[in-house]
């Protein structure tokens, strides 16, 4: 019937439509995404970086954008499943095996040595971008667990800052002192309970780690539980946040109760640094997680972030040669300073080291005062990390507000994980 | 003076509409190219994919991976083993149970104000209390709001009461269509009620209401099927988490974390099928129970 064919004929259009507007440039021009999470300073150099890496390489041209990290990989995931993927991805340790599980991560083993090069690498770095002898991702920098703190305030209380050797009961005492020596209106202590990268550091000073070698969890319930009552000696010791503040962590240095001026020291990664020194500039300082080792510190060099291409890429020279400008150009490198922690590349690490201000000299700093207690990396966390990370500060807050005791809350974490892990 | 200028245009429309006009031959045609970029995207956008959903909730779908079919796996997990999903439940009847009636009875009065204004710069204040709704959706409003009610939103027990204020102030459609009902109330119906010595609450409840009630009705099932699908507040005012402490954990939102940042994309398509067998029930409900309180001015 007629009817038909003029849906025919519109559904036609709007495909030749579409199809015509998919295709874009034509005449030898590439065209690669790029994206990351971070916040506007690090938006900054990058953007800055990748204009370098375009005016060198007039055949391509790169887009970016980057989120929050609280937002970027549910934007993520439903890029790539809507086939709408990004070439090349800013990507999380933690969540390596569950894209690269699912085999979204290009692997780069045919590139590694050449089109990337590595020789001025640790060659154990290179293995935190390894699963499974493909190597998924490419480390970007690396940085580790550290405190950020405010010295006025430990100076003000007459208390001694963060040192190698001070244990979780000095932290305990020190930050009571600082919450009382400012009448309760500055908390001593960011409540560290329903962080899973705090729980991590602090099993490590115990000798153990958050996932065993067969993937499933690497400590026992009495281990959690233990951690959950040390923040809640905190919390009544008067030396930790109030619960309304629980809820404003992982959002972005401004809205954490260091941002707003809540709390005198804070759980963190050293390369968030750059973050918080855009709050409150030049007001605050790095120092070493306290523990009850003397050995053991717990941190480990981390890599802070991993940049992978996507295997749908129909670019991936193009691909490829981003990713190796980012890691081993000098010049980007210059431009990337310390800001998503230590350059990978350990002549770009020199070479930033030599010429060092801001928050990028405190971070370099701080490494160094840490670097020979730092672990090696465990291996990446396996798929259901990224939901057992939201489930352990879930649980924490249930705890925290009253609503379960924490024997309840461990039960129920504990089933929830495991399922997560199946 | 009102009643006289509705009634005039009438007779005009009659004389055209005498015979029924002939139709040109290929008309259906024409109908179906104007048709045409509507039928595209409601079986494009809309019936394709709630079909792809069904056969998803019968799957394991992981967003990257081909679907393997799991039978009703997933729906027995929903009301079997999964207590988060029954506290989203939980949340969302909470939700709908208050920002439902408090939002009609906020829209209600203040078009019952306005429409007592009549002209004394009634459409500024109609444009002003509508202001919030068309900014409704916007992800800016609902930040404001977290910024306003900063230590609220962190607390488990007041969470959801800021999501329900935010959802009530924003009752501006609501408003429009209750005006809307309003001024169709005939007037010498108030007029007679106010020879007979009617008081303000004898009209309202007696006049008004009654008149209103399909007006009413219609509102409250579009706002009881709005309601159940909220997901924007909730999202922005907990930065996406539920939260604290699972507080504020809509349906809506659950499903998106299930789907999106789980990546159990079979599971969520399962939670999206069971909302919308809830929400038909529930419409068909109100439905039934409109013939006892729902008054159309033909009936006897």
């Amino acid at each position: 019937m007629k009817a038909h064919k003029v849906v025919g004929l519109v559904l036609g259009a709007a495909l030749v439509v579409s199809g015509c507007g998919a295709k874009g440039g034509g005449d030898g021009q590439q065209e690669i995404r790029f994206i990351w999470w971070g916040n506007d300073d690090r938006a900054k150099v990058t953007n800055e970086a990748v204009k370098l890496f375009e005016s060198r390489n007039t055949g391509i041209k790169v887009s970016t954008s980057f989120q929050n990290f609280q937002n970027y990989f549910e934007k993520l995931s439903t890029e790539i499943a809507g086939g709408n993927a990004p070439d090349v991805i800013q990507m999380d340790y933690r969540y390596l095996n569950e894209y690269a599980g699912r085999n979204v991560l290009l692997d780069l083993s045919p590139y590694v040595g050449k089109e990337i090069r590595t020789a001025d690498w640790n060659s154990g770095f290179i293995g935190s971008g390894k699963l499974g002898g493909k190597q998924v991702a490419m480390p970007l920098a690396q940085n580790a667990t550290a405190i950020v703190y405010d010295p006025k305030l430990f100076d003000a209380a007459g208390v001694k800052p963060p040192r190698i050797g001070w244990s979780w009961a000095d932290y305990k005492e020190t930050s009571a002192k600082i919450q009382a020596s400012t009448g309760g209106k500055i908390a001593g202590a960011t409540d560290f309970g329903g962080t899973e990268d705090v729980f991590e550091t602090w099993l490590r000073q115990r000798g153990k780690k958050l996932y065993a070698d067969d993937g499933k969890l690497g400590y026992s319930k009495d281990d959690l539980k233990a951690f959950w009552q040390l923040s809640k000696d905190f919390r009544d010791g008067n030396a930790t946040t109030p619960p309304e503040l629980v809820t404003t962590l992982n959002a972005g240095a401004e809205q954490t109760p260091m941002g707003k001026k809540l709390s005198a020291s804070e759980h963190t990664y050293d390369s968030l640094y750059g973050g918080y020194n855009t709050v409150r500039p030049g007001e605050l300082a790095l120092g070493p997680y306290p523990s009850d080792s003397k050995e053991v510190l717990g941190s480990y060099r981390k890599p802070s972030q991993l940049v992978s291409a996507s295997s749908r890429t129909k670019h991936k020279d193009a691909a490829v040669k981003l990713i190796d400008f980012l890691l081993n150009d000098p010049d980007a490198g210059k431009i990337l300073g310390a800001n998503r922690g230590l350059p990978a590349n350990l002549k770009i690490r020199e070479a930033v080291a030599q010429n060092l201000s801001g928050a990028n000299k405190v971070i370099f700093e701080y490494q160094k005062s840490v670097d020979a207690q730092l672990g090696d990396a465990p291996a990446a966390p396996p798929k259901g990390d990224g939901t057992i990370y939201k489930l352990m500060q879930r649980k924490h807050e249930e705890v925290v507000f009253g609503k379960k005791t924490i024997d309840q809350a461990l039960e129920e974490f504990w089933r929830d994980a495991e399922e997560a892990l199946k | 003076m009102v009643l006289a200028e509705r009634v005039s245009p009438a007779p005009v429309k009659s004389v055209a509409e005498g015979a029924p006009p002939r139709r040109p031959k290929n008309s259906q045609g024409v109908a179906y190219l104007f048709l045409g970029p509507w039928l595209l995207g409601a079986i494009g956008l809309t019936v394709a994919p709630m079909v792809v959903s069904l056969y998803l909730s019968f799957t394991d779908y992981d967003l990257f991976n081909s679907p393997q079919w799991v039978g009703f796996d997933n729906y027995a997990k929903l009301f079997g083993d999964d207590p988060r999903y029954l506290d989203s439940v939980v949340v969302t009847l909470k939700y709908v149970v208050w920002s439902v009636p408090l939002k009609l009875v906020l829209a209600l009065a203040v078009a019952l104000l306005l429409n007592s204004l009549r002209g004394k710069g009634q459409a500024f204040f109609r444009s002003a209390f509508y202001a919030p709704s068309l900014l409704g959706a916007s992800v800016g409003l609902a930040l404001a709001w977290r910024a306003i009610f900063d230590t609220w939103v962190d607390t488990p027990d007041y969470a959801l009461i800021t999501i329900v204020l935010l959802s009530a102030w924003q009752f501006g459609a609501p408003m429009v269509i209750f005006l809307a009902g309003l001024q169709q109330i005939p007037r010498d119906l108030f007029d007679a009620a106010a020879v007979d010595g009617a008081g303000w609450w004898r009209r309202l409840w007696s006049i008004t209401l009654p008149m209103l009630s399909p007006v009413l009705f219609f509102n409250l099932v579009l706002e009881t099927i709005h309601a159940f699908q909220a997901f924007t507040q909730a999202f922005v005012v907990s930065g996406g988490r539920g939260g604290p402490a699972d507080s504020t954990l809509f349906y809506t939102l659950y499903l998106y974390e299930r789907g999106f940042t789980e990546f159990r994309m079979g599971y969520a398509s399962a939670m999206a099928w069971v909302l919308l067998v809830a929400i038909a029930v529930i419409t068909a409900v109100l439905f039934r129970t409109s013939r006892y309180w729902v008054f159309y001015g033909d009936e006897r």
